[in-house]
């Protein structure tokens, strides 16, 4: 690792976030596509994935229950700002303290079990992963079951009605440049409105635009970037890659593995709880808690391992690739077959959806074999 | 029903599902013990063994099966066991195949990618059961719904071997997975300890480089290990089929996490930890479905996991594991 | 220390002066290695102590570890207690409090909370509350007895040590090996770490200092930023050394520093660990090349089959008839 000179995102991170960001311009040319509201699956999987690779890509320790921290801050989300309970506190604080719970909960499962051999742990997740599962249908006082918990706000721009205040006091010209970027990219706005009387509502992100809410998600996004930039140049980043690197050496170097561990299995819970939680509020209910299960956890398995285990920009890549191909790939391709009248539900094979254990596995098994390392090389070892 | 016979009952619905339990944990087990991976396709291996015999039974069809006069009475036992053999070979070379072409090649490779890969081949398993579910067969529903459950025939007559007036219903097919299971745990034991390729696994298990300078042929006890973990493994499948009387195509999944409970419970690695490991993962279950709730059992077997862990680190009969230094 | 029936060191004393440089000689398989590994915590010795400084480094049962198992007793009890009667809480404290977008009774809510969670009786709630605190409490106790002596302590306490099959982290750059080894004496927490805060990032520039200053002393500052696999054998135990250094311990165990060394890196490595010791350390070593290990040591023990056969200068060792024996048969030593 060179010497950090201060910057908020390498390169590589740069231009994956403008790669992102440059899709709602897609929605924009083709307005038949409507990409943004999937785009922000992407990110919501990039998180919970980037939770995933601090555990996996940084500590070396496979967790394959990162779905019950999904779980369990979507639910928290749902708990703290759903209408039927008392709290209500609100998009911004709901999603702080989704995090916090997740971080808990994380420690809660690490405290006990993070001394184990490391393939002991995959199971231990594993489980964790199912019973979070049956936990959360049991508890039908509490979550409602399968039912889910909702409805859920959207996110809401924090200080907005001061910025837009601000806005129209500078006047036309100024904002006129400002948000070229958000008056292109909202389809909805008619051609009649004036930029001044569309600009406050750029911030006013429970109107009806897509694109704004996604490119919300997306500066969520960079903020978790650059945080996990910061651990992983930090002293804990070098415990954690000494403890994967070799625990007993690291050990004898006076670093206590399982502080270390225990550290890093928070902070990855944390972020798969707040992606957990902005998922939540993307489906506007937190849904069932079957859609937190195992093929959840192995698809950001799959994300980190495909994009580049333990680099960020190779993670965030993971994502657009993987969650583009699951989710908006092979739903539009099954959709764009069931038009055109070709395959039938009665037959499996020809529903590209069906295909999506094999693409995931197929993934995972060529990765391992002819490129471990994933998309993006982190490595700098010379293979011997 | 008395407070006893409930508990008898228990005991018995615990004993039949742990020994198949035991059964797959014991593939899991020896092949940890062997190349130090969590053969985590085991279980859907386990899941194609019930879909070939519900194919088989398909094929010489499920009718003619169950009408005593085409088949004559004890024929039962006979297919039974055919199915057992059956599947049990072809989840065995299954087992094989898969060790030849996906994980042989990354014997060297760190754990981490050794069980990543381990989990894409059960995925890859997954879909392909899903994919057989769809089969055009009548068994299968005609290909209708591939990922809906399937029934399997009763393949054993289901009537209580206690007598008609007890309350304890003991039925053949409890008598039929002791039958079938005891034996090969047995088989297994003295295999392992009393011929030539048992001692080369054990040799293997303890040190495969100086197994291999010892002039053992590591390779062919790494095939041998697959090819036994996955026949057991079939055996299994077939006797949860007919315990159960469905089959579906993530049935493996359950099945696969209480197997490897069961072998980490007993000390992964031990043949008799994983089949003591089965028993009491399979009694516990059972407890925990009559005295607390069904919906929590999963919940209580991974309590019993994480305590376990926590208390006993090698399970109940392995070995503490020391680093070479 | 014994594996299994077989006793791998017996009743073997050695004693370090500070500031010197002491040997640990003997045949392949005399325990010299086992004797390390007991000594920092790899593994542990079935009798046996470490003294540094007069006193044995290990996690006592202090104050603090009661107070741990306290409170890990009390939390999983209420964890527990809480966790088996959650539904039964919830709707006690918030369902049956909550009123449509009316403003919420919280202390209501909370005085009902305590009631119920108090009034489970027997079975709900004072035997899981039992059941929790004997849990945690235990669980704590055994994962405090089990990492009493882990190398983590004892390295703490000031020993440092390489190892005889080099362990770096082969993926971290050398300037990076060597920062970790200076875990001991960073102080940058969570927070500190995740905000990059002006504090974190002076000490990470002063580590990176530090750690480039000790590269410099073994040799390797040139090559600071490539990865440490990517080092030959001999750089790396120098490396290995470098990073042992780094965290200013006041005993460094070097585990046959001059293996696979060719002439002149031996000599080298001579000069390196006077130098160590000259900078105030204290040296113990195990090594084969006899050169090294008559060159430079202050005091010589000599291991067989577990067991200390002889200790003194290397004069004296030279000379002792038994030693000579043990080594090679009747071969001349150094």
């Amino acid at each position: 690792m060179a010497e950090r000179r201060f910057s908020f995102f390498t390169p590589g991170q740069y231009a994956v976030l403008a790669l992102l960001a440059a899709t709602p311009f897609i929605d924009l040319a083709f307005p038949s596509i409507q990409l943004s509201g999937p785009m922000r699956t992407v990110v919501v999987y990039a998180i919970l994935a980037l939770g995933l690779n601090v555990v996996v890509g940084w500590t070396g320790l496979l967790n394959l229950g990162i779905a019950a921290f999904m779980a369990i801050g979507a639910y928290a989300f749902g708990i703290l700002t759903a209408e039927i309970y008392p709290f209500q506190v609100g998009f911004w604080w709901a999603l702080l303290l989704s995090g916090a719970i997740g971080a808990f909960a994380g420690w809660l499962l690490g405290a006990p079990t993070l001394r184990l051999r490391g393939d002991y742990l995959a199971i231990v997740t594993l489980g964790f992963g199912e019973i979070v599962q049956d936990g959360l249908k049991n508890l039908q006082t509490i979550t409602k079951g399968t039912e889910g918990i909702n409805p859920l706000p959207k996110p809401t721009i924090p200080f907005g009605a001061h910025i837009d205040a601000a806005l129209s006091k500078v006047g036309v010209g100024s904002a006129a440049t400002t948000d070229s970027a958000g008056t292109t990219a909202t389809t909805a706005l008619s051609a009649t409105e004036s930029v001044a009387g569309a600009l406050p509502r750029w911030f006013d992100i429970s109107s009806e635009t897509p694109a704004r809410w996604f490119y919300l998600y997306l500066i969520l996004l960079a903020v978790v970037i650059c945080l996990c930039r910061n651990l992983e140049f930090s002293r804990l980043g070098r415990q954690w890659f000494a403890v994967r690197e070799d625990e007993l050496a690291a050990r004898c170097m006076a670093i206590e593995p399982d502080k270390a561990k225990l550290k890093a299995f928070a902070a990855g819970a944390a972020l798969a709880a707040v992606a957990g939680a902005l998922f939540a509020s993307h489906l506007a209910s937190t849904g069932e808690p079957a859609n937190y299960d195992f093929q959840v956890s192995i698809l950001a398995l799959c994300i980190v391992i495909v994009g580049g285990i333990g680099s960020i920009t190779g993670v965030v890549l993971g994502a657009i690739v993987m969650v583009g191909l699951s989710n908006v790939v092979l739903p539009a391709l099954t959709q764009a077959m069931q038009r055109a009248g070709i395959g039938s539900t009665e037959n499996v094979l020809s529903s590209p959806d069906n295909y999506k254990y094999l693409i995931f596995g197929l993934a995972l098994v060529l990765m391992m074999r002819f490129r471990p390392d994933g998309i993006v090389h982190t490595r700098k070892a010379v293979k011997k | 029903m008395t407070e006893t016979e409930v508990f008898l009952q228990q005991v018995i619905y615990g004993l039949s599902n742990g020994m198949i339990i035991a059964l797959v944990a014991l593939g899991y087990t020896m092949v940890y013990g062997i190349v130090e991976l969590i053969n985590f396709a085991h279980g859907d291996v386990f899941t194609l063994g019930g879909f070939l015999a519900l194919t088989l039974v398909g094929a010489l069809g499920a009718a003619a099966i169950l009408d005593p006069n085409t088949l004559g009475d004890s024929s039962h036992w006979l297919l039974l066991v055919g199915l057992v053999v059956t599947a049990g070979i072809f989840c065995g070379f299954l087992n094989v195949a898969i060790d030849k072409v996906v994980y042989k090649p990354l014997r060297r490779a760190p754990k981490l990618t050794q069980l990543v890969a381990a989990i894409g081949v059960s995925f890859i398993l997954v879909n392909i059961a899903l994919f057989w579910g769809g089969a055009p067969m009548e068994v299968f529903g005609g290909g209708n719904a591939a990922a809906a459950s399937k029934d399997f025939p009763e393949i054993l007559e289901g009537s209580n071997l206690l007598g008609e007036d007890s309350n304890v219903v003991l039925r053949l097919e409890d008598l039929a997975i002791f039958a079938i299971t005891i034996p090969l745990m047995i088989g297994l034991t003295l295999f392992v300890n009393r011929t030539r390729l048992g001692r080369g696994m054990r040799a293997t298990a303890q040190n495969p480089v100086a197994a291999r300078l010892m002039g053992i042929n590591t390779d062919r006890v790494i095939s041998a290990t697959f090819l036994i973990g996955g026949f057991l493994g079939g055996a299994a499948s077939v006797m949860w089929a007919i315990y159960n009387n469905t089959i579906s195509f993530q049935m493996g999944f359950r099945a696969g996490m209480d197997a490897f409970t069961a072998a980490v419970l007993g000390g992964i690695g031990s043949l008799p930890g994983a089949m003591i490991g089965g028993v009491l993962i399979g009694l516990i279950r059972a407890m925990s479905d009559q005295y607390i709730e069904t919906r929590w059992t999963n919940v209580v077997v991974f309590a019993v996991l994480i305590l376990i862990l926590v208390f006993r680190p090698s399970g109940l009969l392995g070995l503490k594991q020391r680093e070479k230094v | 220390m014994r594996f299994g029936g077989l006793t791998a060191v017996k009743d073997v004393s050695v004693e370090v002066k500070p500031g010197s440089i002491t040997a640990v000689i003997g045949p392949n398989g005399a325990g010299k290695t086992t004797l390390f590994n007991a000594i920092t915590g790899v593994y542990e010795p079935t009798e046996g102590r470490v003294l540094v400084a007069g006193r044995d480094p290990q996690r006592e049962f202090s104050s603090r570890v009661t107070m741990g198992i306290v409170v890990t007793a009390l939390a999983t009890a209420i964890f527990l207690a809480v966790l088996v009667r959650v539904e039964v809480l919830w709707q006690a404290a918030i369902i049956d409090n909550y009123v449509f977008q009316q403003p919420f009774p919280w202390m209501k809510a909370v005085a009902a909370f305590f009631t119920t969670f108090f009034g489970g009786g027997f079975f709900g709630t004072w035997l899981p509350l039992l059941i929790g605190a004997l849990l945690g409490g235990a669980g704590r106790l055994v994962i405090w007895s089990r990492t009493r002596r882990t190398p983590d302590v004892i390295a703490s306490a000031g020993v440092a040590r390489t190892f005889q099959n080099i362990r770096l982290f082969p993926e971290l750059s050398l300037v990076e090996n060597v920062v970790v080894g200076m875990d001991r004496r960073l102080h940058t927490g969570f927070i500190g770490a995740l905000f990059a805060l002006p504090s974190a990032l002076r000490e990470r520039t002063k580590a990176r200092m530090d750690a480039m200053a000790l590269l410099d002393f073994v040799g390797l500052a040139d090559r600071a930023e490539t990865a440490a696999a990517n080092l030959p054998y001999g750089h790396q135990r120098r490396l290995e050394i470098a990073r042992a250094l780094a965290s200013k311990p006041a005993v460094i165990l070097l585990d046959e520093p001059a293996a696979g060394m060719n002439p002149t890196e031996t000599v080298d490595l001579m000069r390196l660990i006077r130098a160590i010791r000259d900078a105030g350390t204290t040296v113990v070593l195990i090594e084969h090349h006899m050169r090294v290990v008559m060159g430079i040591s202050d005091r010589i023990h000599v291991l067989q089959y577990g067991e200390k056969i002889a200790e003194g200068t290397p004069e004296e060792i030279r000379n002792d008839p038994r030693c000579i024996e043990a080594y090679l048969g009747k071969e001349e030593l150094g």
